[in-house]
């Protein structure tokens, strides 16, 4: 898709084209960060669709996704670039036997024949029609000093290899930033985004991404999950299910042909949106107390329009 | 810090007179009002959000909320009250608010440090032009009343040597375990060394230059160690004069075993102590702190004493590698919003923030008085020192989290 002819609601229908149901907000900023060539930095909580932003926004542009997943101790030789010294070594020790031109090797080990890409010199370098769509994800789980490092390449988008020399990016890609907040992300950081909080969606709007990603499933049951997902959200338990856990389980349903949810049904599959021992725990409990009154919740949703 | 109606109402008045002057000046007033309600905007936002205004719809107000909001709002904890100011601020026929009367709000964030250098300016320019003098919003200041805070405030100076000081070897040797767990950190960075996990290629390969590019000594890998820096805030008020011998051992212990110990002690106000307790003699330097600080065993403003920690010691002392210490009860009789404030500025700035609170250990304790309350969300360990018992078991407790 032309970047120049984007409009909130095409980007809108195109995500939803893609199977990914946002509200106009969320298009409103990516529509932003794409016109205004800035980083989108998105914060939700987990499963709620912040990583698949960027995957989906790839396909719509169709153009390369590039991802650099964060962790701690991520330094800018994984992220950036290295040179390939076994292949460098390999090389010299070649031209030892052919007796080469020694400065000619020099300058050869040092091309960029000898340089391994890390994503974010592949985001800069990329060169086709429509720039990459970088996704830096969880950068919370990055120390301070990469964030540092980032800032600097999110700022000027080029790269300087002492090397080589500085490489500039010819279009500037997409860039996508995701957090989890673990940890506050600097200001500084923060100052060069764009920023979308992804909450929760709505039952309205949760019921029409089961049915967008599983067409085929019964429109009863999709209201029930929902609805019981809902209820859950409500609750405190420890994780929190997000979407991708509503997905999960709707698809572990419709793999044991259930129509309608009842208690067993529900006891038997809850190892889909519950994913630690003292929430599963909790579950039973409410389901037995009767505080979480399966039967009045599951009659609820029948008010929801299809 | 509950933000009311008012308060967000008094906001918008103060730039009232720049309404009306284009949608640069309302955008640059609307970020302001965020600004003083604590929301952090820097002056590169506001000029973002006034580009994005250009790509968006400005008949369709949701998207020009979406628009601001992207720009202005970087912060999860903010989004509500950005709307809240927003359906406030952007009415569409606002009535104009009186320009004269403007009120100093009575709690709102006094931050008017907050554009970073160079980025003053804008409003005020802007605010000169279309208000008369005594209009001018004035700095804010916090609203104390100095004299009724602390009704039975002695500024008393305690007597040291009926403490009779005597090292008690196993204190300090807690003491030492602590510092060292608090101290040093692990970090996922690695750094060169002769003996590690992993081979360094880069540096292997550099070595091998003197050898003709044969490669004889292999460069490891490992972990490094961070140095935290620990700063060490004291409540010396009159509640905790039962453990004040133990607060200064303590202090002395830490300050002596660790590098870069920053000591501080408050009661109604703040004292920087750590040029006092640098010299190897307790007894010397107790009576240099009993002589050079005021208020030993007075009332106690918590809020007040961190503020005056926040503007004039954090910028230098702070940074995402300290870990703050508060050793207090948290009976505080200042201004318990103020407290809060403190207390979130603190926290965004430092690495950790640890409470040690002798009463913490009384098995009826709940941190019921307001201080505690307040202070309990920003604090990443609240734990409980009063003997040497439970100075072992917070070095364990130590040992676990901070690794």
């Amino acid at each position: 898709m032309n970047p120049k002819k984007l409009t909130i609601e095409t980007i809108q229908d195109a995500l939803r084209a893609h199977q990914y149901i946002c509200d106009r907000s969320l298009a409103t900023v990516v529509y932003l960060s794409i016109a205004m060539g800035k980083p989108l930095l998105l914060e939700g909580e987990a499963g709620v669709g912040k990583t698949e932003v960027a995957k989906v926004l790839a396909e719509v542009m169709e153009t390369k996704l590039i991802r650099l997943q964060c962790y701690e101790g991520l330094d800018a030789n994984t992220a950036l670039y290295e040179w390939n010294y076994p292949k460098q070594m390999l090389r010299i020790k070649l031209e030892e036997v052919q007796r080469g031109d020694r400065e000619a090797v020099e300058t050869e080990i040092f091309s960029e024949e000898y340089l391994v890409r890390r994503p974010l010199l592949e985001a800069i370098q990329s060169d086709g029609v429509t720039p990459p769509v970088l996704l830096i994800d969880e950068i919370d789980r990055a120390d301070m000093e990469f964030e540092a490092f980032l800032l600097e390449v999110l700022s000027d988008f080029q790269i300087t290899i002492p090397e080589i020399g500085t490489i500039r990016a010819k279009k500037r890609p997409y860039v996508y930033l995701t957090s989890n907040r673990t940890r506050e992300i600097h200001d500084a950081l923060k100052r060069r985004c764009l920023y979308h909080w992804i909450d929760y969606p709505s039952l309205e709007k949760e019921y029409e991404i089961v049915m967008t990603k599983f067409p085929q499933v019964e429109s009863l049951l999709a209201k029930q999950i929902c609805a019981f997902m809902q209820r859950v959200r409500e609750m405190n338990f420890y994780k929190r299910p997000g979407v991708a856990e509503t997905l999960d389980w709707a698809s572990a349903l419709m793999a044991l042909n259930r129509h309608e949810l009842d208690e067993a049904t529900v006891n038997e599959t809850m190892g889909c949106v519950f994913k630690y021992r003292e929430d599963l725990h909790r579950l039973e409990e409410e389901l037995s107390s009767k505080r979480l009154d399966l039967n009045q919740m599951l009659k609820a949703p029948t008010e929801l329009q299809a | 810090m509950e933000v009311t109606a008012e308060i967000i109402q008094d906001a918008v008045a103060r730039y009232a007179a720049v309404r009306g002057q284009g949608t640069l000046a309302n955008l640059l007033a609307f970020a302001r009002v965020l600004k003083q309600l604590g929301i952090k905007v820097g002056m590169s936002q506001v000029i973002d959000a006034s580009r994005s205004l250009g790509f968006v719809n400005l008949a369709s107000k949701s998207d020009f909320r979406a628009a601001l909001r992207a720009n202005l709002v970087s912060e999860k904890d903010d989004i509500a009250l950005f709307e809240r100011v927003f359906e406030f601020f952007w009415q569409d026929d606002h009535p104009e608010r009186p320009t004269v009367d403007v009120v100093t709000p009575p709690m709102v964030s006094g931050e008017r440090d907050g554009w970073a250098d160079g980025e003053e300016g804008g409003v005020e320019e802007l605010l000169a032009q279309g208000q008369s003098p005594e209009a001018q919003p004035e700095p804010d200041e916090e609203p104390f009343s100095v004299p009724t805070y602390s009704p039975n405030e002695i500024l008393s100076r305690k007597d040291f040597s009926e403490m009779g000081i005597e090292e008690s070897r196993a204190v300090a040797r807690a003491i030492l375990m602590i510092a060292n767990k608090i101290a040093t950190q692990v970090s996922r960075r690695k750094r060169r060394a002769t003996k590690g996990e992993s081979i360094d290629p880069r540096w292997t390969m550099r070595k091998s230059i003197k050898y003709g590019g044969e490669i004889v000594e292999l460069v490891a890998r490992k972990r490094r160690i961070k140095k935290t820096r620990v700063v060490l805030l004291c409540d010396v008020s009159g509640s905790m004069d039962c453990y004040s011998r133990f607060l200064i051992q303590f202090m002395y212990g830490l300050q002596n075993e660790l590098w870069g110990v920053e000591t501080f002690v408050f009661s109604t106000s703040l004292s920087r102590i750590t040029h006092l307790i640098r010299s190897k003699d307790i007894a010397g330097a107790l009576d240099r702190i009993s002589n050079a600080v005021l208020g030993w065993s007075g009332g106690t403003n918590i809020g007040r004493s961190l503020q005056t920690f926040n503007q004039d010691f954090a910028p230098a002392l702070v940074s995402h590698r300290t870990v703050v210490v508060i050793i207090s009860d948290g009976w505080d009789r200042g201004d318990v919003r103020v407290l809060e404030r403190e207390m979130r500025r603190l926290k965004a700035r430092c690495r950790k923030i640890i409470w040690l609170n002798p009463l913490l250990a009384s098995e009826h304790y709940e941190p019921l008085c307001k201080g505690m309350q307040a202070a309990l969300p920003y604090l990443d360990y609240f734990l409980s020192v009063h003997n040497v018992h439970s100075l072992v078991a917070l070095g364990r407790t130590l040992q676990r989290l901070v690794a």
